[in-house]
């Protein structure tokens, strides 16, 4: 918490931020809904470029991806959040 | 005399010898071995033992962290078993990449990856903490238990592999995963047995339990090589169903004992039960597992034979399993009580892990009897029930071994790394999500199950939409099992951090106990607790008065 001088009229400024693992998780979400929706704009119509050209992104049908894509999204925040944590000060 | 009551008799023997061997050592041989020990744990494996920290507990921590990793692996594999079971092209489109599973190599790989890697790094690290405890010393070799859980961590990958693919260029990759696997399982029980030997006082009951379950195993394997049973049916499917039984049951039983007492305060119910389950560990066969040794034979290497037992193993082999229920009834009463004591501490909000402990003790009886009337199903040739099998194996997994043995590793996380986990609340969750999902949606799959095996029994061959859709829910609410075990790696990694320093937490707890409780009324000892008092606060008994009371004068 701050000092009692930055505390006026009831208001305190806390110091505490976000882990870096959420902060890494969160960047890489936005970069990615950026870089698609960029992409429907600019090239509207078109398959994604080196991802698409691979038959298994190619024919992503069936319920179980969306199951999968959230493991995967589990996997990746136990490795964010092991590589964040060892290097926190 | 039959092959099962046979092997038995040789497993009991070489049990007993062993017993003895504890109490009077190797004769003249005991230094040499002792020292023999110590150098292959540490000195013959050179400059790769520099590698890891020796300090205290960091074994164990190597081992419940590593079985967090597996544990969600295994969650994975399982949920992609139960989705292909209902659509089986569903993961078609990884055969671009040359990987083609299916059904049943993922619900195996599934297996592999929950029974060696989450339960049994849960249950082995959770042992390398206790045991010294027991014992009064100190673990013979950290450094070689934190560097062997590694290799198993290895071994058990491969065993993963190997569920999909048995042969990889030719090379057996299933008994390559066993090699490794008895490679680090040998340094284990290495270092326990030297823990044992420095022992400084008499080796309590759940200690037994921890080192009699880990030397079963490869007594076990001897036991049936000696009678004979790598060739025969029955000994395949009795290998699977002795290291069921002792290795993992009698371990696991150890490991929870003990940790129902520490975490939650509370003495140990009852000894007399620990020594039924102890010894009808031994001398039982545990229901619980597959119908078959395809287990035991993709390990070991052996070709599998058709499981025809004779009418008098079938009925040695009935009984022995039908005595298994009373290890399970001390066990599982034993803990509860145990857990309960004087129905304060399950109400404690703090103790993760306890409610894991809680469920699979609870869930161990019904899964045993029905575990045993399809075992009997099966040894009879009758194999109506043998439907069911797999998913109730599942259900034996992810709501017994799951929860005893990860439930374990929580409660005595804060003991062995030092921190309390990084949110209880995360760990609240975690539960929640895992246990629902793991009985709704295996529960669910058996219901399909039952429709298909009616169905089948009635000669309709159009599948009914009803069993489909079961399965469809089935597999989705077991995603509930991926998601809590996501929670728990990350609240159990993120604690290694951030978590409370167990210190502090002592500390900080103590500061809101009460220094004194007036005692105004008659009160039990739970609303005083409640109250915020400890066990040094001082209770003060205040007199009461009858006289008629007044305004305060200001």
């Amino acid at each position: 918490m701050s000092s009692d001088d930055e505390s006026l009229g009831g208001f305190l400024q806390g110091e505490q931020e976000p882990s870096a693992s959420w902060a890494i998780l969160v960047l890489g979400l936005v970069a990615s809904l950026t870089f698609l929706t960029l992409f429907s704009i600019l090239y509207p119509g078109q398959n994604l470029p080196v991802l698409s050209d691979f038959e298994t992104f190619g024919n992503l049908t069936g319920g179980i991806w969306f199951f999968i894509l959230g493991a995967i999204f589990g996997f990746f925040s136990i490795i964010a959040t092991m590589i964040t944590e060892a290097t926190r000060e | 005399m039959d092959a099962v009551l046979s092997t038995m008799m040789i497993f009991w023997v070489l049990v007993f010898a062993f017993y003895v061997l504890v109490h009077r050592g190797l004769w003249i041989f005991t230094d040499v071995a002792r020292g023999m020990g110590l150098f292959m744990l540490e000195k013959a494996l050179g400059p790769g033992i520099e590698l890891v920290e020796g300090r205290e507990n960091s074994a164990a921590r190597s081992w419940i962290i590593q079985s967090a990793l597996w544990l969600f692996f295994g969650a994975t594999l399982t949920f992609e078993g139960l989705w292909l079971a209902h659509e089986p092209s569903a993961l078609h489109s990884l055969s671009a990449w040359g990987y083609n599973p299916t059904s049943a190599s993922l619900s195996s790989a599934g297996e592999y990856a929950t029974l060696y890697g989450a339960v049994g790094m849960a249950m082995i690290g959770a042992s390398l903490h206790i045991m010294p405890r027991l014992l009064g010393t100190e673990l013979a070799s950290e450094r070689n238990a934190t560097l062997v859980s590694f290799l198993w961590s290895l071994a058990t990958f491969v065993l993963v592999i190997g569920a999909h693919d048995p042969s990889v260029l030719g090379a057996p990759v299933l008994v390559i995963g066993t090699t490794l696997q008895t490679l680090a399982f040998a340094a284990i029980l290495i270092n326990h047995l030297l823990t044992l030997a420095n022992r400084t006082r008499a080796i309590a009951l759940p200690a037994w339990l921890i080192i009699i379950g880990l030397v079963s195993d490869p007594l076990a394997l001897l036991a049936n090589y000696i009678a004979g049973g790598f060739e025969t049916g029955v000994g395949q499917w009795l290998m699977v169903h002795m290291i069921g039984g002792t290795f993992f049951f009698a371990t696991i039983a150890g490991v929870v004992l003990y940790t129902a007492s520490v975490a939650t305060g509370n003495a140990l119910w009852s000894r007399t039960l620990v020594g039924a389950t102890l010894v009808g560990s031994m001398i039982a066969i545990n229901p619980l597992g597959a119908i078959d040794g395809s287990m035991a034979v993709g390990m070991l290497g052996l070709s599998a034979a058709e499981l025809a037992p004779s009418m008098d193993e079938r009925i040695v082999a009935s009984f022995l399993m039908a005595f298994a229920l009373i290890p399970v009834l001390a066990f599982s009463g034993n803990t509860l009580v145990t857990i309960r004591g004087e129905d304060a501490s399950v109400e404690n909000s703090d103790s993760a892990g306890i409610p894991e402990i809680n469920l699979g003790a609870m869930m161990l009886i019904p899964l045993t009897i029905g575990a045993l009337f399809i075992q009997g199903d099966t040894l009879s040739g009758v194999a109506e029930l043998s439907g069911m099998a797999t998913t109730l194996g599942k259900m034996g997994i992810w709501l017994i071994l799951v929860p005893l043995a990860f439930g374990s590793a929580l409660a005595l996380y804060p003991a062995i790394s030092g921190r309390h986990l990084a949110s209880q609340n995360r760990a609240r969750w975690a539960f929640w999500l895992s246990a629902g999902g793991a009985a709704f949606g295996l529960t669910l799959t058996l219901m399909s199950d039952v429709i298909g095996m009616s169905l089948l029994s009635a000669g309709v061959l159009d599948p009914s939409s009803l069993a489909h859709d079961l399965s469809v829910t089935g597999s989705v609410m077991f995603y509930g099992a991926v998601i809590g075990a996501i929670l728990h790696c990350l609240n159990m990694v993120s604690g290694l951090f951030r978590g409370t320093i167990v210190a502090e937490a002592s500390a900080t707890a103590s500061s809101i106990k009460a220094d004194s409780y007036s005692l105004a009324s008659p009160t039990s000892v739970r609303r005083i607790l409640a109250a915020g008092a400890g066990m040094d606060t001082e209770v003060v008994p205040v007199g009461e008065s009858d006289e008629a009371g007044s305004a305060t004068k200001l």
